[in-house]
């Protein structure tokens, strides 16, 4: 046996050898040497009966360790009840990732494996914009769309310069040791540093929940401020090579934001209605649904990627548009496979970034300098705060509910960076940038600091500073008539006083959608009102949950309830109209029956009837985002006409 | 005719700054819908050209004519109304300031749930019965000439029985719940941020759309 085990300790160590430098398992295949139990042609070894050959398996063994080690560590926190109340989960992830690091490089004497940009880009960052932007609130994003932009835009570019410029300052001063880093070089850190991200934020607002307002406009920023993070990363790594700078380049550098944000979002919405129609057609084969969204969306990402246009742009386009259109194609199980598989991936992802982040921090990659650390870090948080507090006074004059003090001091404060500047830094030649490691250093204590330090207090901070919390109601259908109620009062009001405002333009935009692209997209196009398809959800809801705890005696066998699952609409028979009407009166007579149970009824009574809730809320949690419908009235083709006789 | 009872149409609400830039694009806007009179009739209202397609039109127009949004103490619905009162109604869409404190900013909430209010409860008795909630879900409801009108009556009953959950709580087997009152409602929207979303802009100055 102690051969085997060193010839596996030394398969190991070569194989770590010669992946320096790179993901561990992405190690280039053909390391590992053949198993030779068959031996050469003049020794003649007996058959083995039991062999071990680890190098053929080593790249999938590795990355499925990784991912369960992810896993585990995730487990392990959420046993522990509070702790993920108190420490958001990144740090405590980013501390396991140090912890495995110091491991390795004490074992081994030399650096971790650090995170391959290209993995990062490729592989681990579309899975977590996916899903953010194919859950993101379509609506409130759209009424927010000027100050979202106007954030991630200008308030990047200002951070940008911003730092870029008072850290040359700081380098001017001889007394650090800094001053062979140029003006160029420092602004091209300026705008690498300066981009905050969109991990980062999802993971630490998460658990805060703030209001929908506050949390859309951090995140938002972040998501849309990759066009911009893009093209300054670009342009200024050019100039630092390019030996004379004109004044064409800069235009030329301003042209290509234009390129590289419009490019990425025309990318992302086209093959998002590619994808609306392939879905059109599946109805025959619904298992594999789910695959064309993810195809679709990561063919958006790497087709932008592949031009050097935004691909978190494309890809969140992508994933809002399919969002609409898919969702009434695809049959109700592909729908909750693509949900799930979306979060596991996404959050998969995630663990990974954030424990690559703290293994690739620990190793001989880092040069310290206190000056240009310290001031870094000084200049993100002066800038940040500078920054929002000027823009918004600014665009406080467009709003109509201007932000204050307390929303911008929680934007400021949300301003993360993560693991998008991490790995660009990763990315800078090492040729042109002869202070590299100084740069590697800066990042990482930035990142630590938001991450660790802003993510920890900014819960404290939240409920110190009353900030409007989000209120997670139920959906009821009241609230949805009145919500849209309200929508008509305000189009009326606007049309009064012939004012185009936010919804003049959503019902433009709707009346363009029912009549050319609803057709074009959905398979059997039933003009929708959200009122009537949510009351028909939450009293299908209530049906299946009366027949699942067997307060119903029959279950119609008609195809009635499987139908609605399906999402196939045809027109019912008499009987199957019978059948649910049936159901719907036995329904409400539950439901009256019970709000009285509370004083009257025995235990049992009660503990069936806190199940039902329980089933009924976690049931309305689970489909609260798929109600996030403003879809409008349409004069055209028949909808089902929904039995429902109460008394 | 049309001159307002108690002639002191510049409310509370109103005084809170409505620049006299805002005022001159409504008043603008005014003399266009009342073809340079004085007055505005309903009929007005037919030469604006998105109107037609908001299902429940007929109700917002009728808010304009509403004596009890129109802050006079009796009731029913005035022939005509004036400048003055056209800007009474559209001071309910005033955005909020960012200066309000908390009473003021309750009082604000209140008067525009007033006017909501008053749109739902047609017959001015001061409750949503079952039959004025079923006709705004059939007026919303409208806009889809194949829904058949047993389900806008089942959706509004629907909607009632929540009312009745929220704001009477338990009742018994043989309660009748009358109607909701004005305090049920404020229940019911406590939820949501109406200050917020109840504004319009008044920002643009030129009047973009036309009239016929």
């Amino acid at each position: 046996l102690l051969p085997v085990l060193a010839a596996l300790a030394a398969g190991a160590a070569e194989a770590r050898a010669t992946s320096e430098g790179q993901l561990p398992g992405a190690a280039a295949m053909g390391t590992g040497t053949p198993p030779s139990p068959s031996g050469t042609a003049f020794e003649e070894t007996r058959l083995h009966v039991f062999t071990l050959d680890y190098p053929h398996v080593q790249i999938p063994f590795e990355i499925t360790l990784w991912i369960l080690l992810a896993s585990l560590a995730k487990i392990g926190f959420h046993l522990y009840h509070k702790l993920p109340s108190i420490v958001p989960e990144s740090c405590l992830l980013i501390l396991v990732g140090l912890l495995l690091g110091g491991i390795i490089f004490g074992a081994e004497e030399k650096s971790p494996p650090v995170m391959n940009s290209d993995v990062f880009f490729l592989y681990l960052l579309p899975p977590i914009v996916l899903d953010a932007g194919y859950f993101m609130p379509t609506r409130l994003f759209f009424e927010n769309f000027g100050t979202i932009f106007w954030y991630a835009v200008v308030g990047t570019l200002w951070n940008a310069i911003g730092i870029g410029i008072s850290l040359y300052g700081i380098c001017q001063i001889s007394a650090f040791g800094l001053t062979d880093i140029t003006l160029l070089q420092n602004l091209l850190f300026g705008s690498l540093i300066s981009a905050v991200d969109p991990v980062a934020v999802l993971a630490v607002f998460e658990n805060i929940h703030v209001n929908e307002q506050l949390y859309i406009l951090v995140f938002g920023e972040s998501l849309l401020n990759d066009a911009i993070t893009v093209v300054l990363y670009n342009l200024f790594k050019s100039f630092c090579q390019m030996r004379t700078i004109k004044v064409i380049d800069i235009f030329a550098g301003i042209a290509n934001f234009f390129i590289v944000g419009i490019g990425g979002v025309l990318i992302g919405i086209l093959l998002g209605f590619v994808a609306a129609f392939t879905t059109r057609f599946t109805h025959k084969i619904r298992v594999i649904e789910p695959l064309f969204v993810f195809l679709y969306s990561y063919l958006s990402y790497i087709t932008a990627e592949m031009f050097h246009l935004s691909g978190i742009m494309a890809i969140t386009a992508c994933a809002m548009t399919m969002n609409k259109y898919v969702e009434e194609n695809v049959s109700q199980k592909s729908y909750t496979t693509i949900k799930y598989f979306m979060k596991m991936l996404s959050s998969v992802s995630e663990t990974l970034i954030f424990i690559f982040m703290g293994v690739s921090t620990v190793g001989k990659n880092h040069e310290w300098n206190w000056a240009f650390v310290s001031f870094t870090l000084l200049f993100c948080l002066i800038w940040r705060a500078l920054g929002v507090f000027v823009l918004t006074q600014i665009i406080n004059v467009f709003r109509t509910i201007p932000l204050t003090f307390k929303d911008q001091f929680i934007i400021a404060y949300g301003g993360l960076r993560g693991a998008i500047c991490f790995s660009l830094v990763f990315l800078l030649p090492p040729a042109v940038f002869p202070r590299k490691k100084l740069f590697i250093t800066a990042v990482i204590v930035v990142i630590f600091f938001t991450v660790f330090i802003q993510g920890i207090t900014i819960r404290p901070l939240v409920e110190f500073l009353d900030v409007k919390r989000s209120n997670k109601k139920q959906p009821a259908v009241s609230e949805e008539i009145y919500n849209r109620f309200f929508d008509h009062v305000k189009t009326g009001i606007e049309d009064v006083c012939g004012h185009w405002g936010h919804n003049f333009w959503r019902d433009k935009f709707k009346k363009f959608d029912n009549k050319y692209l609803r057709r074009l997209l959905i398979r059997e196009n039933q003009p929708k009102s959200s009122i009537v398809s949510l009351y028909k959800k939450l009293e299908i809801k209530h049906a299946i949950e009366m027949a699942e705890s067997g307060m119903i005696s029959k279950v119609p066998s008609s195809v009635s309830l499987s139908d609605y699952h399906e999402g196939k609409i045809k027109p019912l028979s008499p009987t199957e109209m019978e059948n649910m009407r049936e159901i719907l009166t036995k329904n409400l007579y539950q439901i009256r029956h019970r709000t009285m149970s509370y004083n009257r009824h025995s235990l049992a009574a009660d503990a069936s009837e806190k199940q039902a809730k329980e089933i009924l809320i976690r049931r309305r949690h689970s489909l609260r985002e798929s109600l996030r419908k403003t879809n409008s009235l349409s004069r055209e083709r028949p909808v089902l006409a929904v039995c429902g006789v109460f008394w | 005719p049309g001159v307002p009872q108690g002639s002191a149409p510049v409310t509370s609400l109103l005084s809170l700054a409505v620049t006299s830039e805002q005022i001159e694009h409504l008043h603008r806007r005014f003399k266009q819908l009342s073809q340079d009179q004085l007055t505005i009739r309903k009929e007005n209202f037919d030469s604006i050209p998105d109107l037609e397609f908001n299902p429940i039109r007929g109700k917002i127009v009728h808010a304009f004519f509403d004596k009890r949004n129109l802050r006079q103490e009796s009731d029913g619905l005035a022939e005509e109304i004036n400048f003055e009162d056209f800007l009474t109604i559209m001071s309910y869409f005033r955005p909020i300031e960012m200066n309000m404190d908390e009473e003021q900013l309750d009082r604000f909430r209140k008067e525009k749930l007033k006017f909501l209010f008053h749109m739902y409860d047609s017959d001015h008795d001061g409750k949503i019965t079952l039959q004025e909630y079923r006709n705004v879900v059939e007026e919303l409801l409208s806009g889809n000439p194949h829904l058949e009108k047993e389900s806008a009556r089942s959706i509004a009953d629907g909607a009632m029985m929540e009312a009745a959950s929220i704001c009477v709580g338990q009742m018994g087997p043989d309660q009748v719940y009358e109607g909701i009152t004005f305090e049920d409602f404020l229940k019911m929207w406590q939820g949501i941020d109406i200050e917020t979303k109840m504004h319009v802009r008044f920002l643009n100055v030129d009047t973009i759309a036309h009239c016929y």
